[in-house]
């Protein structure tokens, strides 16, 4: 009876306080699981930020106040202040991204003077210190049809605006830099001579006008009162057989106006003339620049040659002597068409030149260099535009490889797996040895040898490919550039990247390839390299014979583990690389969408035993019949790394509701005009091996965004909603229902499933606006699933999928809300610390890249947009490690003294034991 | 009191010193005095007295596990079916004594020999089965048993798939 008090009054306690809290249990295991912030003390421990501000447009020197830097405005649309000495951005001002930021004119005085956008145009005025802005008026020209071809610039004080009209005359406006005020009307010079191929040398209009045989050199000071025009026949300076007609002015802000005619001649204006130089142009794509030097003004000029690589030259402008301390010639320096974007230079006491020169290339990389051709600093610039990026495995350590493969040989008596035993045990004690020895020399070059696998897999390379043609690997736990590879004939404007074969196969190189188009031709471009160091392999750089639809990598690896890439030609003809490898196509599909029409074509790759070949098999138009106009926004396959290892959900009553996993499911989102509901957006989930459409959602009076998520049986894609005027995301989940169709480890096949799966929908608003979305990848899907949505303010949120779940239910029956569903509400919350950049803001995030770590808690992140950005997220928290202030030091303590105590008190407890026997 | 203590103790000892009193024992028995029916009777009695008890007490032995049977329905009535600290103690307790008892069937029957042994056993036996099956239902009622589909999800093997797909927005 006393046993069964105590039962039942423990029983009554447990079962009151279960009732009571089991909502609030639920409710507060979700908070646990949901809230993802750091400790400050981890800012900068998993994760970087690097910020860019895209391809110099203008540069010039602030030398007015006392931190020297180095002011520019980018392509970007970008106004930046650059520390002269490490090359970092003291401020960032990032203006629209549409023409109403783009930037026309940078003056950099005591203040700093912009003109942006394309009128309305805005006048600006920034403190150079601080980058705070002082001013600000706007301009609205009248002619709208010509304002794109304005000129600005700044002349004591006065913002002139100059506007040519070709074969006519030019219209010349000044306004008062600070007010905007006007000081005159607006002046018309008349001057029929002006023609597309005038460049302006401020003051000085310059232009070739005249016959052929017979052309004049003509330039106008446009600001002064009188109409003065200097004349001149052009045969005066070159021979007019070679002619082209080409005209450029010096870069640079020229301390002297000038212009270079045809590559060959540098003519200066001088006292209302023409002066031609003694000095010729070194080389025909050099950059030309005049600077005031100690004695006279210098003619600075910078080139890269294909064989003797960069090289700069002086000339003093008067003597036409070269001036030795300025000159450099750098064999091993590579800037493709180099060209001087700012050059500053000061008098040291002994009559010295000490010159900081900036060089801007093609590949979009800025160096900063002192006289000599010493680069202090050097910005890849080309990284504000990454256009696709890939986490590469490192390999393992070459110990680690002994290891492997002294298992991986099976054959041999067991003497040979001795001997070989004993061979790699004394291996690794020399390279144990050895590197006690070098030590403080691996130190130093750690960046380089420690391009091994961590434990967890953590340490990956990214290669970045950029929209200039560079091609960037990096280091994702510090982000430094390991390597870096300029291919100007990449088109990087459609560009796939595969690893075709990872690191995991001593001996053989990890092997990556980029297939994009010819710059020129548009044909396709092959470039295969090894991602751990930069150099071309297999392949290298491959244009091929006609422009391609797709290209794939197969699924079959051959003896040495590369998987072949099969392309696929516009004329529906296909190749695989390496031949060899056409033995391996089997099961292979490839669709192809066309954005424009929303029109997606599958073909089967056959082998019949000689060649490879593509068949079409099905087509279909995603607009639906007759709807012209319909465009596809975005296309969302899954992540070729995803394992999924769950196939099913455990529902309140345990019984399963099955997934479908469908790998070969891809959501397009498209969107078109609609008669009645005037812009309609549909989201369609397509079979991309048979064709066969698994889902499909429409939502009428929207606007699709091109963000599409797609991963297991999850998808999720953005519009905007005309009718509210809001973002929304809607989720759509796809399951088989109760009963599954294949046995666990069957080999789903989209031929034999003639079912249909059901499709749950569900729509949420999102209160942002979003710019790239992607979900995070886990090495088998078991973690839970996030979805990441780089914002418009610079944010990086991570939202549970339990949140965008479609089965959220109104009112949650209590088996619903046993089950974990959260009752649905329509706005999503965007709490402050599910951001992952907490305050440090990204810019313009244009896409976010996940991939699996090797431990299943983690996916790593990279997002690329103006600014790039890496982390390491943990949906589930990271319930495979030990927590980052997991006390080591407390629990050795603790072990110790158990130990010590336990053994001291069995020694006591013997010596009693002993005092007990004798008495 | 004393005379019964004599005869007990004659039962169990052989008295070598009883023959030189031989003659004094020609005595004739006290009138009503059956020797021989006495010894007999009182004899088998006491046996079947003692044997008796102890079947009737090894019988509440063996009908023991029986009897907690509705003191533990009451008891898994009581105990819910919420997963919580004190319904879980008492379903361990629920099914770990009738195991225990199980296992210690040997020992708790270790004095009887008989012709109730076996049945004895055999009802114990029961009864703890009963038991265990009954905290097996409340532990399938309270969901801790993996009979489910789901409770095996993790261990399936993933679909491996059959087509393998490339491709993506037009290059051209």
């Amino acid at each position: 009876m006393g046993l069964l008090s105590s039962y039942l009054k423990l029983n009554f306690l447990g079962l009151f306080k279960f009732l009571n809290s089991m909502n609030w249990f639920i409710v507060f295991f979700s908070l646990i699981n949901l809230s993802m912030c750091i400790y400050e003390d981890q800012i900068g421990k998993f994760d970087w930020r690097q910020t860019y501000v895209g391809r110099i447009k203008f540069a010039q020197f602030d030398t007015v106040s006392t931190a020297k830097k180095l002011i520019v405005a980018t392509e970007e649309n970008v106004l930046a202040a650059l520390h002269l000495k490490t090359g970092q951005v003291v401020w960032r001002h990032v203006f629209e991204s549409a023409s109403t930021g783009n930037i026309q004119l940078l003056h950099v005085s005591d203040k700093i003077v912009t003109v942006s956008g394309s009128n309305p145009y805005l006048v600006r005025g920034w403190d150079s210190g601080t980058g705070v802005l002082l001013w600000e008026w706007s301009l609205t020209l009248q002619d709208n049809d010509r304002a794109d071809f304005s000129e600005w610039w700044v002349q004591q004080g006065l913002l002139v605006h100059m506007l040519p009209a070709f074969n006519s005359h030019i219209e010349v406006t000044m306004y008062n830099l600070l007010t905007g005020h006007n000081r005159g009307a607006t002046s018309k010079l008349p001057a029929p001579w002006v023609n597309e191929g005038c460049v302006l040398t401020p003051p000085f209009y310059s232009c070739i006008s005249g016959n052929v045989g017979a052309q004049r050199l003509l330039s106008l000071d446009v600001t002064s009162n009188v109409v003065q025009i200097i004349s001149k026949p052009l045969f005066d300076y070159i021979s007019l057989d070679i002619f082209e007609g080409n005209l450029r002015p010096l870069d640079a802000n020229s301390a002297v106006p000038g212009f270079i005619i045809d590559d060959k001649k540098i003519v200066l204006i001088k006292n209302n003339d023409f002066e031609l130089l003694s000095v010729n142009v070194a080389d025909a794509s050099a950059s030309a620049s005049i600077i005031d030097g100690s004695n006279g003004a210098l003619l600075l000029q910078a080139w890269t040659d294909n064989t003797l690589g960069f090289s700069l030259v002086a000339h003093n402008v008067n003597t036409g002597q070269e001036v030795s301390e300025l000159k450099c010639s750098d064999r091993n320096l590579r800037i493709p068409e180099a060209e001087i974007a700012a050059v500053m230079c000061t008098k040291t006491a002994k009559e010295q030149h000490a010159c900081r020169i900036l060089v801007n290339g093609a590949d979009d990389a800025i160096h900063l260099m002192q006289q000599g051709g010493r680069v202090l600093w050097t910005r890849e610039e080309a990284l504000a535009n990454v256009v696709a990026a890939e986490f590469v495995d490192l390999p393992v350590s070459e110990t680690e490889a002994a290891i492997e493969s002294e298992f991986d040989q099976k054959e041999g008596s067991i003497w040979a797996a001795f001997s070989r035993r004993l061979q790699t045990q004394f291996q690794q004690l020399q390279t144990l040895l050895h590197s006690f020895q070098h030590r403080d020399r691996t130190v130093e070059n750690s960046s380089s040898n420690n391009l091994v696998r961590d434990y967890f897999n953590l340490h990956k390379i990214l290669v970045l490919v950029t929209d200039v043609g560079k091609i960037i690997g990096m280091d994702n736990l510090s982000g430094e550039i390991l390597w870096r590879r300029y291919e100007p004939s990449l088109d990087a404007e459609s560009v796939a990247v595969f690893t075709r074969r990872t690191a995991w196969h001593p001996p053989y190189d990890a092997y990556l390839t980029i297939v994009g188009k010819h710059e020129e031709t548009g044909n396709g471009l092959v470039i295969s390299l090894n991602p751990i160091n930069g150099e071309l392999v297999g392949e290298r750089v491959l244009e091929l014979d006609a422009r391609l639809l797709q290209c794939a990598m197969l699924h079959r690896a051959d003896e040495e583990k590369l998987h072949g890439l099969a392309v696929l030609y516009e004329d529906e003809s296909i190749q695989v690389f390496p031949v060899s490898s056409e033995r391996l196509v089997e099961d292979m599909y490839i669709y192809v969408a066309d954005r424009e029409t929303a029109k997606v074509q599958g073909y089967a790759l056959k082998y019949d035993g000689k060649s490879a070949s593509a068949q079409k098999i099905w087509s279909v138009a995603l607009g639906g019949a007759g709807s012209a106009g319909h465009r596809i926004v975005a296309a969302a396959a899954r992540s070729r790394l995803e394992r999924t290892h769950s196939p099913g959900r455990a529902l309140a009553d345990r019984s399963v509701l099955y997934k479908y996993t469908n790998p070969n499911l891809v959501l397009f989102l498209t969107e078109g005009p609609d008669p009645v509901h005037k812009e309609v957006v549909r989201a369609v989930a397509v079979d991309v091996a048979s064709g066969a459409v698994a889902a499909a959602a429409a939502h009428r009076r929207a606007r699709a965004l091109p963000l599409a998520v797609h991963a297991d049986n999850c998808l999720a894609y953005l519009y905007r909603s005309d009718k509210h005027r809001r973002l929304e995301i809607a989720t759509m989940e796809l399951y088989e229902g109760k009963e599954r169709w294949l046995p666990a480890g069957a080999a789903f096949s989209s031929f034999a499933s003639e079912r249909a799966p059901a499709v749950q929908r569900q729509a949420y608003i999102l209160p942002a606006g979003a710019t790239a979305a992607a979900p995070t990848v886990t090495e088998r899907s078991l973690t839970d699933r996030h979805v990441l949505l780089a914002l418009t303010t610079g944010a990086i949120v991570e939202i549970p999928w339990a949140f965008l779940d479609p089965r959220r239910p109104a009112m949650p029956t209590a088996e619903q809300r046993e089950e974990g569903l959260l009752p649905y509400a329509p706005e999503l919350p965007l709490p402050a610390d599910a951001v992952l950049n907490y305050n440090r803001t990204v810019h313009r995030v244009r896409a976010l890249y996940t991939h699996p770590a090797g431990i299943e808690s983690t996916s790593l992140v990279l997002a690329t947009g103006l600014d790039l950005f890496y982390t390491r997220v943990a949906p589930s928290k990271t319930f495979d490690l030990l927590k980052d202030d997991f006390d080591y030091h407390l629990i050795t303590i603790v072990l110790v003294a158990l130990i010590a105590a336990s053994y001291s008190t069995k020694y006591f407890a013997s010596r009693k034991m002993l005092k007990m026997a004798w008495k | 009191m004393s005379l019964t203590k004599t005869n007990k103790k004659f039962k169990w000892a052989l008295d070598f010193s009883q023959k030189s009193r031989a003659s004094a024992s020609d005595l004739p028995s006290p009138p009503g005095y059956s020797q021989a029916a006495n010894a007999n009777y009182s004899e088998s009695s006491k046996e079947t007295d003692s044997n008796l008890l102890l079947i009737k007490k090894l019988w509440d032995v063996a009908l023991g596990p029986l009897k907690q049977v509705p003191m533990n329905l009451f008891i898994m009535y009581m105990a819910g079916n919420s997963i919580s600290i004190f319904p879980i103690m008492m379903v361990g307790m629920l099914i770990v004594r009738p195991i225990k008892a199980l296992f210690a069937t040997q020992s708790t029957f270790k004095m009887v020999e008989g012709t109730q042994a076996a049945g004895q056993k055999f009802v114990y036996f029961i009864g703890n089965i009963v038991n265990i099956l009954l905290a097996l239902y409340k532990c399938q009622s309270m969901g801790l048993l993996p009979t489910h589909s789901s409770d095996w999800l993790a261990f399936e093997e993933p679909l491996t798939r059959v087509e393998h797909i490339g491709g993506g927005i037009s290059m051209l």
